[in-house]
């Protein structure tokens, strides 16, 4: 299974207002970045020359698990996508 | 949009549709909110489906009505490492017999299902409906806002059912504002398809009997485990990896996943197959210990969203306590009508019925459970040594041998250390 190839596998609505926004000014400062290795679709990187963290929703599998591990609550928003939009199970 | 009704259930999961079954067969005017373009599709878990009586209370042929993969005849265990596993099995044809002890099933079909079942007993289904925060009026939540031009329901109870993360308890302050990372875990699987006379012949099947297998040992070190349930003709593979753990081993699910699918016992299994979905999500691990207030002015909380989830290290029982759960949310909300009583003091008795079920009764005597799973030798050290000690056992290359307790205790020495055992035994024995 190769996990950049998640688009493959499972069916998304891609809504145009992203459900998730982080504040980067708190993540900057984050040493631990446990969203950057737990998040099992890979929505987060770690840019190691700009020292940043980038986050793309589109992929996001709204498991909840990014808000749980975040210590440092950075997100400005956190909520599932609008009715309608987002991920969608066909049989799992 | 404005609509006011006898009560809102907030999420079409098991525990919603549950609940507004319930509600619905008794007359009530329920409006069960979901934020999917249908119940399910927002939903995964491992796959097994425990027996439900209080579904069984509603369908008597609960088998022969729910949209179901297969029964399970076969339970099994497997401890492995990356290149050995050990395996027991139980199968009995008791367990072919209806009513049977649980099946498989696909959440997207089954939600879907159970919802449709409550729409039709006169509950008003609204999907695609993401409920924003509830209305309170006077310290009583009275209604909840949908995140759509203005959207607003009211109703003089709401029943939040929407799963683990519950921002409806969140907004009406029932269940605290931060999770504890040591409380939870999530899980990944990955659909693969199998033809069914492959399905049958490698597991040992017939019909419509399933196999439902757990793993300990395949997951890196990180606390864990894995399953393997037989649907049809598709295979449930995945594991669930607490987040605390995960969190700090800096691994990532999906490489725990592959390394899972590659070992090769596994690999051989499901050779063939090719993958069809791969879906994640959150489960509550904390047990007793993590229930949030059940019970506010105008307000219940059910199902995931109270953490009813009992991951007892054999079983991981979520859907049958979550359809129990509402089932009772609905009893409480039916009596609360009669009585015209719906703040805090008149849907106590919720609580009152939760006590009395095999949902309280078993997350308090599974408390302690949690402790021992957080064991990290369970989940490297134990499985290496089961695993090795069968290779001694079995293994004749003429050497003389041990006897089994003088090799029971060399491996435990070098792998585990005899201090550690004991003090393992010592903290299982206290949580069993
Ligand atoms: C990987 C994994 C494996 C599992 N394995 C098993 C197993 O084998 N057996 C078992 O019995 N249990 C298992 N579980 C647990 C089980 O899935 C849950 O306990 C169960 O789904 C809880 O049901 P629920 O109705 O409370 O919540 P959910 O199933 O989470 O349903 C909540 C519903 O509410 C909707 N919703 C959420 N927020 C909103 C909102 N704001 N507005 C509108 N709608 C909303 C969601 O879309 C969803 O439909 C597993 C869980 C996971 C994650
Ligand atoms: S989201 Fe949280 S965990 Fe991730 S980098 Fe930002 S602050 Fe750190
Ligand atoms: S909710 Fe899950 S899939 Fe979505 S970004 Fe967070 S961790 Fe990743």
């Amino acid at each position: 299974m190769n996990i950049d190839e998640i688009f493959d596998y499972t069916s998304f609505t891609i809504d145009r207002e992203p459900h998730i926004i982080l504040d980067p000014l708190i993540c900057a400062g984050c040493e631990q970045r446990g969203c950057v290795n737990s998040c099992p679709a890979r929505c987060y990187s770690y840019n190691e020359a700009e020292k940043s963290v980038t986050f793309v929703y589109d992929g996001c599998l709204e498991c909840g698990t990014c808000y749980i591990v975040c210590d440092r609550n950075a997100f400005t928003r956190w909520r599932y996508p609008r009715g309608g939009f987002g991920v969608a199970f066909r049989m799992t | 949009m404005k609509r006011t009704f006898q009560a809102i259930v907030v999420g079409a999961g098991p525990a919603g549709a549950s609940a507004a079954l319930g509600m619905a067969r008794a007359g009530l005017d329920v409006a069960l909110v979901e934020r999917g373009n249908f119940p399910g599709e927002k939903s995964m878990f491992g796959g097994l489906l425990h027996r439900m009586t209080s579904l069984e209370e509603l369908f008597p042929d609960f088998w022969n009505r729910a949209p179901l993969e297969r029964h399970i005849a076969k339970k099994g265990t497997t401890f492995m490492t990356a290149e050995s596993s050990f395996h027991v099995q139980n199968e009995t044809t008791n367990f072919s017999r209806t009513p049977y002890n649980g099946y498989t099933c696909f959440r997207p079909r089954f939600d879907r299902w159970l919802a449709d079942e409550a729409r039709k007993a006169g509950a008003t289904l609204i999907t695609r409906a993401l409920v924003e925060d509830v209305i309170i009026r006077g310290g009583k939540v009275c209604g909840v806002k949908i995140l759509r031009e203005g959207g607003i329901l009211e109703a003089p109870v709401v029943v939040a059912a929407d799963g683990v993360l519950s921002f409806t308890a969140l907004k009406a302050g029932l269940r605290r504002p931060k999770f504890n990372v040591g409380q939870m875990a999530v899980g990944v699987k990955a659909l693969i398809d199998l033809p069914k006379e492959i399905m049958d012949d490698r597991f040992g099947l017939s019909g419509d009997q399933g196999f439902a297998n757990e793993y300990v040992g395949c997951t890196s070190g990180v606390r864990g485990g894995g399953f393997l349930y037989t649907n049809y003709d598709t295979v449930s593979v995945g594991l669930v990896v607490h987040l605390g753990s995960l969190r700090e081993s800096g691994k990532s699910p999906y490489d725990l996943m592959n390394s899972f699918l590659e070992q090769p016992q596994l690999a051989k299994l499901l050779k063939g197959g090719r993958l069809l979905e791969y879906s994640a999500h959150v489960i509550p691990e904390g047990g007793y210990d993590m229930i949030p207030e059940l019970v506010g002015d105008g307000i219940l909380v059910a199902g995931d969203a109270a953490a009813f989830c009992n991951a007892t290290g054999v079983n991981l029982e979520g859907i049958n306590l979550a359809t129990h759960s509402g089932s009772l949310a609905a009893r409480a909300v039916i009596e609360a009508h009669e009585q015209k009583d719906f703040s805090r003091k008149g849907l106590t008795r919720y609580k009152a019925l939760l006590n009395d079920s095999y949902v309280m009764k078993d997350l308090k005597a599974f408390r302690h459970a949690p402790h021992m799973l957080h064991i990290d030798r369970i989940y490297q050290e134990y499985p290496e040594l089961v695993c090795s000690m069968m290779e001694h056992i079995y293994r004749i290359d003429g050497t003389p041998k041990s006897s089994i307790s003088k090799l029971l205790l060399r491996e435990l020495k070098a792998k585990v250390g005899l201090k550690n055992a004991l003090s393992d035994v010592f903290t299982a024995w206290r949580a069993l």
